[in-house]
């Protein structure tokens, strides 16, 4: 299972839709019910489940499902 | 000057031909001068504020581009950043008397110092974070922070979104300029038809409520609702439209706010370019770092959000309530949000088109509780008419608006008609000339100036949100 089809599992979780299917360009707008509240939900679940801990600068410049992709796979090496 | 003075039209009229008379390249200079006059004219040494902010702001972003040192680009960083707030703090808690030892300070206008001091550190904290290349040319970054349509009251701008448009420079549009100029006589409909008259019927209970209880009350609170919307909301149209006539799209600030089904829902259409700042640059730092406290780290940086979001509209326990009650409203629905679903479900009303209407209700009650200790004069006034507002007395229609005779009743009659159909329909939020097209779009036109010069109240001037 690549990271892609895990964080599209987290989005289905978090926001409680399995006909969410994730892209590079998708943004908070694409998504219904994800606002500031449930970001925070989103992020402790992708840290949860990749075991892995974003710092505040990594966090804040995320724009779209495609940096936070980037961020996860960065981290993983990071780790690794 | 303000936007609803003759004085502004004439300088607005000037400048426009004067830039269309300018060479491309030096457009922005013309500008950035206009701008500075327009500044100087409210008062003289406002423009040495703007440009002490630009200068710190602008070399501290140019300082942390030509360094590779971590620990220089940070104290740039933090020493703009600072400087900034200080600055800020001292013209306006000083000028407001709250510092010690500022007592020279306490005549001083401070209009729009906050707003551009907050898009110059939006500037600055996007260079950090690696979101905005530094603005190399000082005159374009000066101009960003100095374009006269936004420079009293906002849209406070991003750097991403400002600085682009004005590198590029723009033929001359006619259908921009047409809907430029009809954006700003809408605005200006709002301000002297909709928001003064109704400022004079607040203003009158607001300023002597111990006269008063029951249903002025309460009418008058509704009316400051209106009020305080339709002078904020004609202001940003007056500034778009005339941003617009330059070839200059600023960012909208109003989404039909009292439409909001929730707090939250209200906030992403009330003053909407200070909401994502507060947003952006306190709520979620103070969110992410707090993500392991789960639910209540989410309320608690609410909290604190809205408290700082009340201090920068004045450093006062009215200011500081009226933050903290949108403050907790925000808290309890992170608590409550997630059995929302389930509780509407178990009713049997979540597809129940009256649900819509009772959220929108119960939101504009809310906003407008905390609209009595914005508007109140005191701490002690708040809390006399929340104390008094029951039993609802009621009175004679005219005694209750206090208007004399039949042209005063027909003329609130046709406002309050106005207000209710520009509230409520999405289609007029950009103006009643819009439901008119084709050859009937002048008749619109005639209709909105006939309307503003007869029933306008022109001796008002001042907007509201300038004192922020």
């Amino acid at each position: 299972m690549t990271h892609r089809d895990q964080l599209n599992t987290i989005f289905q979780m978090v926001f409680d839709d399995d006909s969410i299917q994730i892209h590079e360009a998708m943004t908070a707008n694409d998504v219904d019910g994800w606002d500031s509240l449930s970001h925070v939900n989103l992020i402790c679940a992708v840290e949860h489940h990749f075991n892995i801990r974003f710092n505040q600068p990594e966090l804040l410049v995320l724009r779209n499902v495609g940096d936070l992709l980037h961020a996860i796979g960065t981290k993983l090496e990071q780790v690794a | 000057m303000t936007f609803s003075s003759p004085y502004f039209w004439l300088f607005l009229i000037s400048t426009l031909a004067l830039h269309h008379l300018t060479p491309e390249r030096w457009r922005w200079l013309l500008l950035l001068g206009a701008s500075y006059l327009f500044y100087w004219w409210q008062a003289p040494y406002l423009p040495l504020v703007l440009a002490a902010i630009t200068a710190i702001s602008y070399l501290c972003g140019i300082g942390m581009l030509n360094t590779d040192s971590g620990f220089r680009r940070g104290s740039l960083f933090w020493g703009g950043v600072s400087s900034c707030i200080l600055l800020l703090a001292l013209l306006k808690y000083g000028s407001a008397g709250l510092l010690p030892g500022t007592s020279a300070l306490q005549t001083m206008v401070t209009i729009g110092v906050s707003y551009y001091t907050f898009q110059a550190l939006s500037y600055l904290i996007d260079i950090r974070l690696g979101l905005l290349p530094p603005e190399q040319h000082l005159g374009y970054y000066a101009l960003s922070l100095a374009f006269f349509p936004k420079l009293l009251q906002g849209p406070i701008e991003r750097g991403n979104d400002l600085l682009p448009q004005l590198r590029t420079g723009k033929p001359f549009d006619y259908l921009a300029v047409r809907s430029g100029l009809l954006l700003v006589a809408w605005g200006l409909f709002q301000k002297v038809v909709i928001a003064d008259r109704l400022g004079m019927y607040v203003d009158t209970v607001y300023n002597n409520l111990h006269a008063y209880q029951g249903l002025p009350l309460l009418v008058a609170t509704y009316g400051y609702a209106g009020q305080i919307y339709f002078d904020f909301a004609g202001y940003t149209s007056m500034a778009i439209g005339s941003a617009r006539l330059f070839g200059i799209n600023l960012t909208a600030n109003f989404n039909q706010p009292y439409l909001a089904t929730s707090i939250a829902d209200f906030w992403r259409r009330w003053h909407i370019s200070f909401s994502r700042w507060i947003l952006d640059y306190i709520f979620k730092p103070l969110q992410l770092g707090w993500r392991d406290w789960g639910a209540t780290g989410t309320a608690l940086a609410l909290l604190i959000t809205f408290v700082v979001s009340g201090l920068w509209h004045g450093a006062s326990w009215n200011f500081v309530i009226w933050g903290m009650l949108h403050g907790i409203y925000m808290a309890c629905s992170v608590w409550y949000r997630p059995w929302q679903k389930k509780l509407h479900n178990w009713l049997g009303v979540s597809k129940k088109p009256l649900l819509k209407l009772w959220q929108i209700g119960i939101t504009f009650q809310l906003v407008c509780l905390a609209w009595v200790f914005f508007r109140a004069n005191s701490l002690d006034d708040a809390l006399y008419v929340l104390q008094h507002l029951w039993p609802l007395q009621t009175e004679p229609l005219q005694g209750l608006l206090m208007i004399k005779g039949d042209r005063e009743l027909y003329i609130t009659t046709l406002l309050l008609g106005g207000l209710m159909t520009t509230v409520l329909f999405p289609s007029l939020k950009h103006g009643i000339h819009t439901l008119f097209t084709g050859r009937w779009r002048w008749a619109a036109y005639y209709l909105l100036v006939l309307i503003i010069l007869v029933c306008g109240i022109f001796h008002q001037g001042a907007f509201l949100y300038g004192r922020f």
